[in-house]
Parts: C-alpha cells; structure tokens; sequence
C-alpha cells in the first residue's frame, strides 16, 4: 500500500541498467510513459488522416478539431508570420497534453510532473525563439532588451532588469506545468488516503472531494498544455514582431 | 428536397454557433491560462535574479552583495513582467 503521496513520482528502471560514462541512461517509467503518449499521438493522426472523407468519424474529428484549435492560436497569437513553426508547437502541445492526460490514469506516471522534464522542454523553447529572434534580425534584437523612451541615466538598470526578466522566461513556463501537475496529482494522492483511512463511516467526505478534483485536473491538464503552446505562441511573436 | 433541408440545417447551426461564440466571449479558455500565468510569472523572475547573484558572489567572491542587489533587481523584473501581461490581456 503506498501511503505515502510522494511515492507515485518516483522514476525507477525498467530492464537493464545502461550506462554512458557518468550518464545513467536506462529505460525507466518515465521514457516508457513518454513513448506511450508519442505513440498514442502518432497513432490518432495517421488514423486520423488515413481516409478524409467529407463526413469525418470520431478518430478523424478529433485530428481535425486539434488541428484547427492549434492552428487558430498561432494565427490569434503570432500572426501569420509564425505559420512555419506550426509543426512544433502543435507536436508540443499534443505531446504535453498527452502525457497530461495519460497521468490522469490510475496507475500511471506523470510524466509532466517532474521538473527536469518539463525544463528540457522549456529550455529547448527558449534556445529555439532567442535563435529565431537574431536570426531575423541580426544584433537588431538585442533591442528587446533596451525600451524606447529611457532616460540614459536608468538605461543600465532597466536593460539588467529586461534581461533578468527574459531569462525568467524558461523558468516561469516550466515552473508553471511541473508545479500544477506535481501538485494536484499529490493532492489528489492525499485525499485517496483519507478515504482509506477513515473508512467507511467517514470516507464519503474526501471521496466526493476527489471525484471533484479529478474533474479540475483534467481542466488543468488540458490547460496547462494549452498555456504552454500559447506561451511558446507569444515568445515566438516577441521573435517574429519586434515590438516595444 | 434533401438539399433544401441540408441548407436550412445548415443556417440554424451556424446561428447557433454565433450565438454560443457571444455567450462564451468571456470564459473561453485564454482567459484562464493567463490567470495561471501571473503566479509564477513574479516567483521566475526573482528566483532567476537571485540564481545570478549567487552566480556573480560565488564567481568575484563578494558573498552577500551581488545576492542581495540581484534580488531586489529580480523583484522589480517580476513586476514588470506581471504589469506587462496584464496590460497584453487587456488588448
């Protein structure tokens, strides 16, 4: 019996041990859960696409309807500059979305729920826009950092405070994702236990609580991967439109 | 007449989707994701500001000035990071 909350994050292996050099590199629960959701994602689009009938089924409907969801944030966000980078943030959001929804699962691992996931992801983000940015336009973007109509006097200042906060950028849109997945699986891991241990005189309270709760987390699943593709959307617009 | 129905089907549904679309103006899903967005938008910028410090103090071995002046410069970053989404959501 796991009673302890915090259980249901730990990563262990799966098969053998593989090391390269320092680097522990074994199949563990979280790669297998990460490739669950790309398969799961790349199975419902081929099915999806197989046959485009006028008339969609469901599988179809649902390709069509993420589709167009993604499709209509970059357009509301990024403009129609940012057509080119369609493929990869709708294959983030899907990907964050389904290992999202795949925690929702009894017995599953989150994948989203632990930092260093959701960091890389974030990072990769960050190099990606900060290349876009100056590959647009040259030194050029560095004037992201220098807002017109500063006094010179204050200049230094704000420009380390303009940087500090771009920086903040990777931390704030990882810290977000792991934070909300990490705490409400936990939450909902803390009232589970209070069902068992108050039995079935008193269980009933904590048990309503945690149907609720499931209902917020798949909310929150769903919208914390849309939050991460529409953010990836507005620094990518940042790159694109230079604008201040 | 098939066609004449499917015409007429389709100009009731579309008048239900304009009209579900004003309904909805308010709650749709942006307006959420920007209310998650402000909390940790503050908390980043002042962890990033005091990582920096730290990074400054460890590096020039001068331990509590850089930490302290980076963290009050990453307060005021985190501020102006939340003015700046909050006035972007009033767009």
């Amino acid at each position: 019996m796991a009673a302890n909350p915090m259980t249901q994050f730990n990563v262990y292996r799966i098969g053998p041990e593989v090391k390269v050099g320092a680097f522990d590199i074994s199949f563990t629960n979280a790669s297998l859960f990460m490739i669950i959701s790309s398969v799961a994602i790349l199975l419902i689009f081929s099915l999806g696409s197989k046959k485009n009938s006028l008339l969609p089924n469901k599988i179809q409907l649902l390709a069509e309807l993420s589709y167009t969801f993604v499709s209509k944030m970059i357009s509301d966000t990024a403009g129609s500059k940012a057509k080119p980078y369609f493929a990869f943030i709708f294959s983030l959001f899907m990907f964050v979305l389904f290992c999202n929804m795949f925690g929702m699962i009894p017995y599953t691992f989150t994948v989203t729920s632990h930092i260093i996931v959701t960091f890389v992801l974030a990072a990769f983000i960050f190099i990606g826009v900060t290349v876009i940015g100056f590959m647009k336009h040259g030194f050029g973007y560095l004037k992201l950092f220098v807002p017109s109509g500063v006094p010179a006097v204050l200049l230094p200042l704000i420009v380390v405070i303009e940087i500090i906060s771009y920086l903040s950028r990777p931390v704030s849109l990882s810290v977000r994702l792991f934070a909300n997945m990490m705490a409400g699986h936990t939450m909902m891991k803390v009232f589970g236990g209070f069902v068992i241990s108050l039995g079935i005189v008193g269980g009933w309270l904590p048990l309503s609580f945690s149907v609720a709760l499931t209902g917020l987390e798949i909310l929150v699943a769903f919208l914390q991967a849309y939050v991460f593709a529409i953010l990836t959307c507005i620094y990518l617009n940042d790159a694109l439109n230079l604008h201040h | 007449m098939p066609k004449d129905q499917f015409k007429t089907r389709l100009e009731i549904a579309k008048k239900r989707i304009s009209k579900k679309n004003q309904e909805n103006k308010n709650d749709n899903p942006s307006s959420i994701g920007a209310a998650f967005k402000l909390s940790t938008e503050l908390v980043a910028a002042v962890a990033v500001g005091t990582i920096i410090g730290f990074i400054f103090d460890k590096t020039f071995g001068t331990t509590p000035w850089f930490i302290l002046i980076f963290f009050f410069v990453g307060v005021v970053a985190g501020i102006t990071n939340v003015i700046r989404s909050a006035k972007n959501m009033q767009k």
